[in-house]
């Protein structure tokens, strides 16, 4: 965001979210203060800091479960801050929640077909939801509820919840949190895939996945960006060392 | 999909139309199948919306009390049954968008609905006064509204819709209603509305309206109560404040428990069950007609927590499935398999 000549600010045409000092009290609480967040179209940005920095009530304020007490969330431009969860999908944003958000006794294909009916026709909708269970290689759990899937399998059907909405700002909360081995190397390859369309911001402990993903990471802290830079520089960061391990002495 | 749909219509004609000939007494046979229609309402809501509503009674009183005002200020009857309809429908309506766009949870959900029940059955019973009159009705408070036209034969106006007449037009309500909200379910809008019941805010996330969603499914069976209502005012030929009773509220919550929410079948078997054992104990003055309903309620939560049509549907199910796979061999599989995809 650029500020003009009448002290106004007018969004660059490249960023698909921008945050402009959201701030989020809850009482006395501040979760989120000023953060100022930049996401180019195309950009894959990996959110990392210790439980408690406010990143999860950063999602919750871009998906509109949250409306900040300060501040101002752009999408493609337009202002939407405060507005409801159902409209911020509609403008083309998915997200996959930290603890997987399903609908447990509808079949991994019914949960991703009500997904892409949202805003394709029925024929449309079966569709990629065929081509979305293929993606992920969930075709042999299809017709199985998903109250009755492993933590992991469950993971991948919120994926494909997101992916069949054909979001363009994908939120990715955790995604390898709980997955074996040889999962986790398909998500890496799922976001890759992804990002080919829509930008990504993903919240993730795991340095090895962020590594393995991500070019520029965003840390937060007490509800505050600490730094933003590429992830080596991040790594090599002591201040962010200090955050994550303690200070030392 | 449709021969599934087809067999259940073909089979709920049958019994329906089989019915007189097996039981005698008509009378109560026609209030049983608008106890049906009754219970079909709060299981279209409650079991595929997850809206848990107190107050149906409400909407069944309307529907009745719609029926009686509209027919004495309107010639036609037909033009009162309309009447009933609509009132219920547009009150569930704003009901329900106070409610869902208020973000109400399920616990204040039941209280509100329970209350505005109970404060149109306070209302209805203070409107004994003169004042109280709706064009030519008066609304005659504790003592209702007696005397109003009832429906006619479309073809014959001289002639009423009573006795075999009245049943087999409640029963073709009843089967109408029952696949139309079988055909409701397997649509998106169904759909929808079950993913709602299942995960209100994943739903959301996705993009869908939830408060709108839901607000047209709490219509729906407002209408479908209203429309039970109507019933009700033409088997009775009177209607009274105890249509908004707390016992009639009850009553409704505990067909659905017994019968099963989650099935639409569910619901109209518990009434049926309920309601004949109802008159039946009415009839004698051994036991409690209450403390037999209850008890009836403790048991079934105890040992059938599901209600009795899901309890047994899959052994039927199972047994049509290994009847099938026996001649069938793989496609039977397949069908039986996606059957059940669809029974929910």
């Amino acid at each position: 965001m650029d500020a003009t000549p009448g002290g106004g600010f007018v969004m660059r045409a490249d960023a698909i979210l921008e945050t402009r000092a959201v701030t989020m009290r809850f009482g006395g609480v501040t979760a989120l203060e000023n953060v100022d967040f930049r996401l180019e179209n195309d950009e894959l940005r990996c959110l990392i800091g210790p439980n408690g920095a406010g990143k999860s009530t950063f999602f919750k304020c871009l998906t509109g479960l949250l409306t900040p007490s300060e501040g101002s969330i752009y999408l493609q431009g337009e202002d939407c801050t405060g507005i409801h969860p159902h409209a911020v999908a509609r403008r083309g944003v998915g997200i996959k929640t930290q603890v997987p958000s399903v609908m447990n006794t509808l079949t991994a294909h019914e949960n991703i077909w009500l997904s892409a009916r949202q805003s394709q026709s029925s024929r449309e909708a079966n569709r990629t939801t065929e081509e979305v269970l293929e993606r992920l290689a969930l075709q042999d759990i299809a017709n199985d509820e998903v109250a009755t899937l492993a933590h992991g399998k469950r993971q991948l059907v919120e994926l494909g919840i997101v992916m069949a909405g054909r979001p363009s700002l994908v939120l990715l909360d955790e995604p390898a949190a709980g997955l074996t081995g040889e999962e986790v190397e398909r998500m890496i390859a799922v976001i890759r895939e992804l990002n080919r369309d829509a930008a990504l911001v993903i919240v993730e402990h795991d340095m090895h996945f962020v590594r393995s993903i991500a070019q520029t990471v965003t840390v937060f802290h007490q509800g505050r960006v600490l730094t933003e830079a590429p992830v080596e520089e991040v790594m090599a960061d002591p201040a962010v060392r200090d955050v994550y391990l303690g200070k030392r002495a | 999909m449709l021969r599934e749909a087809l067999v259940s219509a073909l089979i709920g004609l049958v019994l329906l139309l089989a019915a007189p000939f097996l039981f005698d007494d008509i009378y109560t046979l026609t209030v049983l199948t608008i106890y049906g229609l009754l219970a079909l309402s709060l299981g279209f809501v409650w079991g595929f919306g997850g809206i848990l509503c107190f107050g149906q009674a409400a909407f069944f009183g309307l529907g009745a009390y719609g029926f009686a005002i509209a027919s004495i200020n309107f010639a036609d009857p037909w033009i009162a049954a309309l009447v009933s309809l609509i009132i219920p429908a547009l009150f569930a309506a704003a009901l329900g968008a106070m409610l869902f766009y208020g973000r109400l949870s399920d616990v204040y959900l039941a209280v509100v609905t329970l209350v505005v029940t109970l404060i149109l059955f306070k209302f209805m019973n203070s409107t004994a006064g003169s004042a109280y009159k709706i064009g030519n009705a008066r609304l005659g408070g504790y003592n209702g509204i007696p005397g109003f036209d009832t429906l006619t034969l479309p073809w014959d106006s001289s002639e009423y819709l009573i006795n075999e007449y009245l049943y087999y037009f409640c029963a073709l309500i009843l089967l109408l209603a029952y696949l139309g909200l079988r055909w409701l379910l397997t649509a998106p809008f169904g759909r929808i509305l079950v993913g709602i019941r299942e995960n209100e805010l994943r739903a959301e996330l996705v993009g869908y309206d939830v408060r709108l969603i839901k607000t047209l499914a709490f219509a729906i069976g407002g209408m479908l109560a209203g429309l039970s209502g109507m019933l009700f005012a033409n088997w009775a030929e009177i209607v009274t404040p105890a249509l908004f009773s707390l016992s009639q509220s009850a009553e409704i919550i505990i067909w659905v428990i017994v019968g099963g929410a989650g099935s639409l079948l569910g619901p109209i078997v518990g009434a049926f069950v309920l309601g004949a054992l109802k008159f039946f104990l009415g009839q004698q003055t051994l036991v409690n007609n209450l403390f037999v309903l209850g008890s009836i309620l403790v048991v079934t939560v105890l040992f059938l927590p599901r209600g009795i049509v899901p309890t047994l549907t899959p052994f039927f199910k199972r047994r049509r499935r290994r009847s099938r796979t026996a001649g069938g061999g793989e496609r039977g599989g397949r069908n039986a398999r996606r059957r059940l995809r669809h029974a929910r």
